[in-house]
């Protein structure tokens, strides 16, 4: 794609900007796994591969009580974000105030998570002692403790966070839909629900997907606005981050980092795989037809 | 119940705004059952909405939708007996053809062996025998659209809409489908509503034509009454190639008409129109109907002439077009065959006539 | 005309003339349709008026474990006149340095990759950006720590190439060390805010500038930054603001004045003075706000939606 006069050289130095950029924001990350592996810990002089920090971070059962509250917040986040997120891409679609809607809904991207967290924390305080002064005043006792610190404040905070990611991912996969076929599905005799069903949302699949990937992902590795919000549990992140901060690093930490970086790059790499493979895929079936068409 | 099947689709009042925008102003349509009919006009002129608002992917301002006498205005379109043909990328890429002309049968939770069946008649209906496992993509686009024809036509709708369904062809291919979109139709006879701003197409394919600008249902005919004789000046602006001329009307003698067009006084038949002294009226001719005559002509008997200056010659391959220019300045075009014109015996400059028999010329009040 | 509630007509399809209860309930303008608001209805219950509220909090009087309706300047007044906004300013001034060097590092990547990666390959090479940006903020910048340190790994390996003899120690815990894990944190977003702005610099411009002999630094300067200034203009306000809230960067790899907005918040809360947590959020969101409306002004922002809208 070069124009025939640059040099090829020029070209190759590029690429290797590129990817030496890559790898140099990665180091921290291969750093670590580096370390997990090492049977004597960060800076020793002798490297032996083991996997017994990992499994030392698999016997503990807080860390484990701790992974399981992770996982479910993360699935949660992507039960209730996804679907919200979906929903607000297909009104952006029809809405008449797009630039505000876009604005609300990417304006967290901006803000920074400790300011979020900070003021969702006083926010829900407050409620919650409102609603707990109103249960009082009325002797109606369900109007109480809803608002409390806890896991459900924890997964509003994680819905605004990842909000804007899934809204934007899933934008992108629908600018490839064309929506006429929506109106022909209901020319078919298809209710709006009938026509996403079989018509839209397997041409949208990949972006939703996707998007719940990179949902579990953030929910994951977040740390600032789960501590702050999710009143008594512990997540993995939690953890390690009161160990990084308090205790200081012990080699189980350093497996802990590993484990989390192992779920993202994991993930990542699984999404980046598949969608090769089927681009790959794709063109070799349409290939195939074409040579069975010329022939037959 | 009245009995109102003749006539398949009605709508009276019809208006639809977005906003403070008008893209329909008040139309009243009556489309008899089993016609080929053909919305026709500019772009932006209202037409695909007119068409949209019959298929129920729009909800009218005001106004109602009759199909077959029954009131669908508030009717979704998949409650509607109306199905949809699009200009473009609307078949299902992640199904095959079969799946595409099946799945409405499929949502109707046909048996499988009777949608398969239908489907393969639809299929060598429309000439795409054997396609039923390919996927869109893998077809041309002329193959598309019948692929879509199929899927309306399998529903056995009592209208079928069709938006600008040839639009994004090339012209050859364009035309085979116009002569076969009419077979189609002739041979399934159901009321076929087609919209284009194509007006070839619309003239090979139409029983009749309604003329849509500016959001208003300007005239209705068919194809030959349009083009002969135009009720309104936009229509014989639009349709054909005329030569228009703005005048007042001098005198009215029976149904002949006087009207002062600046240079000159011509002659027309006012064509059962009331007209009075002073009225603002447009007289129209088509440029294959116009001559030229030159100075020493100018006494040519029951002919209408203008006096006029020529300007150019442009060779069309069918066809040679002379520009004239009358002396308001406005142009004029002639048209004649290519074989009859041999090099112009005029040259640019000259004062010539731009003549037409008396009968050639319609008047317009509007 | 007399109809009845069903009709049949042509092949069978039924007309429902009046929609039953179920179908108003669930059709197209029934519930169906407040369930698409229901997205901006959460944003603003739970974003929009929890931070607009911050700025009602921080004029509240503080009590011991809570805070008072009431309406007093104690807050702004313990902020700006304290170490805190000193802090507050150089925190600033580091993160417009870290905002310059990830755009000079980062975005000719977009440029390059807009420019000369096949079309069809392009998103799957800022992809290969997602990577770092996806593994956890907490490990990438912890571990800096290790990697700058004394034993660490670039010490290390400085020591074993005998560039140095000595190892450098004055990374860590300095401003540089803070400016370096902004940049490791944040570049991702400047190439992908690149990316999505080189939209608007169609690809023939290059190829007009090349026929018109402008020299690369005129094309850069003259045609590609303002054409993608909106874009460029989000990254970096982006990364400004992260740099400036972002409390875990300063804590880790700062020494004791990197204090920034973000850090002086949590450290509110931890201390219970919640009116002075809000009053530095309210802080962060105007200096947001008006940088944003500044930009607008400038480069009108809609223009970076066009790709998607």
């Amino acid at each position: 794609m070069t124009d025939e006069f640059s040099s090829v050289w020029s070209y190759r130095l590029k690429w290797l900007y590129l990817l030496l950029l890559v790898a140099t924001l990665m180091v921290p990350v291969f750093y670590n796994l580096y370390i997990s592996f090492n049977k004597f810990g960060f800076g020793a002089y002798n490297y032996e591969f083991t996997l017994q920090w990992y499994s030392v971070v698999f016997q503990d059962q807080l860390l484990l009580s701790a992974f399981g509250w992770t996982m479910l917040l993360a699935l949660c986040t992507v039960m209730t974000a996804v679907p919200l997120g979906l929903v607000a891409a297909k009104f952006f679609k029809t809405t008449r105030f797009k630039v505000w809607f876009v604005a609300l809904l990417l304006l967290p991207l901006f803000v920074p998570a400790d300011i979020v967290a900070a003021s969702l924390l006083v926010f829900f305080k407050n409620l919650s002692f409102s609603l707990s002064w109103l249960a009082d005043m009325t002797g109606l006792s369900w109007l109480g403790g809803w608002f409390d610190l806890g896991f459900m404040t924890a997964l509003i905070g994680l819905i605004i966070y990842t909000i804007p990611y899934i809204f934007i991912v899933i934008l992108i996969t629908m600018g490839r839909y064309h929506p006429q076929q929506t109106e022909a599905a209901r020319s078919c005799g298809a209710t709006a629900w009938q026509a996403f069903r079989d018509v839209e949302f397997p041409q949208i699949r990949a972006g939703i997907f996707s998007a719940a990937a990179f949902t579990i992902i953030l929910t994951f590795n977040e740390y600032t606005r789960t501590s702050m919000l999710k009143g008594g549990f512990d997540t993995f992140t939690s953890v390690l981050i009161s160990q990084m901060l308090n205790t200081g690093m012990s080699e189980q930490s350093y497996a802990m980092g590993g484990i989390v970086s192992l779920v993202a790059i994991l993930t990542i790499g699984g999404i980046i795989a598949f969608t090769m493979l089927r681009v790959q895929s794709l063109e070799r079936t349409q290939r195939l037809k074409v040579n069975a068409d010329m022939s037959g | 119940m009245k009995n109102t099947t003749d006539i398949a689709v009605e709508s009276i009042g019809l208006s639809k705004n977005y906003g403070t925008v008008t893209a329909l102003k008040s139309v009243d349509l009556k489309i008899a059952s089993g016609q080929y009919y053909v919305l026709l006009g500019p772009s932006g002129g209202g037409k695909t909405t007119l068409l949209r608002l019959i298929g129920g992917f729009l909800r009218p301002t005001n106004g109602q939708i009759y199909l077959h006498g029954h009131d669908v205005s508030n009717v979704p379109p998949n409650l509607r007996p109306t199905s949809m043909v699009f200009q473009s990328y609307a078949l299902f890429p992640h199904m095959t053809v079969a799946g595409n002309v099946g799945y409405g049968l499929k949502l109707k939770k046909l048996p499988s062996a009777e949608i398969a069946e239908k489907v393969v008649a639809m299929l060598s209906l429309v000439g795409l025998s054997g396609f039923e496992d390919r996927l869109p993509h893998e077809l041309s686009g002329g193959q598309q659209q019948r692929v879509q024809l199929a899927r309306a036509l399998v529903l056995e709708s009592d209208v079928i809409l069709l938006d600008e369904p040839l639009a994004a062809l090339d012209a050859k291919l364009r035309k085979d489908m116009c002569f076969e979109l009419k077979q189609i139709q002739e041979q399934v006879g159901i009321t076929f509503v087609h919209v284009t701003h194509n007006q070839e197409e619309a003239m090979t394919i139409a029983d009749r034509i309604a003329i849509i600008a500016d959001g208003e249902l300007i005239e209705e005919g068919t194809p030959q009454d349009i083009y002969r004789e135009p009720v309104k000046r936009f229509t014989a602006g639009f349709i054909g190639e005329n030569n228009i001329v703005d005048g007042k009307v001098t005198a009215v003698k029976g149904t002949q008409a006087k009207v002062d067009v600046g240079s000159t006084t011509i002659a027309a038949n006012s064509r059962s129109k009331n007209l009075s002294v002073g009225d603002q009226v447009a007289v129209s001719i088509r440029s294959e109907l116009c001559r030229i005559l030159g100075e020493n002509e100018k006494n040519v008997r029951n002919v209408q002439k203008i006096p006029a200056t020529y300007v150019e010659e442009f060779f069309l391959g069918l066809t040679v077009s002379h520009l004239v220019r009358l002396k308001t300045g406005a142009d004029m075009i002639v048209r004649e065959s290519s074989d009859r014109a041999g090099t112009s015996e005029f040259s640019e400059g000259d004062d010539i006539y731009l003549a037409w028999e008396l009968g050639d010329a319609r008047l317009h009040t509007s | 005309m007399i109809r009845t509630n069903k009709t049949q007509v042509g092949g069978g399809r039924t007309i429902l003339a009046s929609p039953t209860f179920f179908g108003r309930l669930f059709g197209d303008n029934g519930l169906q349709k407040y369930l698409f608001y229901l997205p901006a209805i959460f944003m603003v219950v739970f974003f929009l008026i929890p931070t607009l509220l911050t700025i009602v909090w921080s004029f509240f009087e503080r009590t011991l474990f809570w805070m008072e309706p009431g309406f007093t300047f104690f807050s702004y007044i313990n902020f700006f006149t304290s170490a805190r906004f000193d802090n507050f300013l150089s925190s600033m001034f580091h993160s417009g340095i870290s905002v310059i060097i990830c755009f000079i590092l980062g975005f000719p990547i977009a440029v390059f990759v807009r420019r000369h990666v096949p079309q069809v390959a392009q998103h799957r090479v800022i992809l290969l950006f997602i990577l770092p940006f996806m593994v956890s903020e907490i490990i990438r910048t912890f571990m800096l720590r290790p990697v700058l340190g004394r034993n660490g790994l670039v010490n290390t390996f400085l020591q074993k190439l005998g560039i140095i003899s000595e190892p450098i120690t004055s990374i860590l815990f300095t401003p540089l060390g803070v400016i370096i894990g902004e940049v490791m944190s944040f570049l991702p977003f400047i190439v992908f805010a690149g990316f999505l702005a080189m939209e608007a610099v169609p690809k023939y411009i290059f190829e007009v500038c090349q026929d018109l002999g402008a020299s690369r630094w005129r094309v850069f300067v003259d045609i590609i930054v303002p054409l993608a200034a909106p874009g460029i203009f989000a990254g970096g306000v982006f990364i400004f603001v992260n740099g400036l809230g972002v409390a875990l960067i300063p804590n880790i790899l700062g020494g004791p004045g990197a204090v920034n907005a973000g850090l002086i918040a949590t450290q509110a809360i931890s201390a219970l003075d919640f009116p002075l947590a809000m009053a530095v959020s309210a802080i962060m969101m105007i200096t947001l706000l008006g940088l944003l409306f500044v930009g607008h002004r400038l480069f009108n922002l809609t223009r970076i939606l066009e790709p998607i809208a």
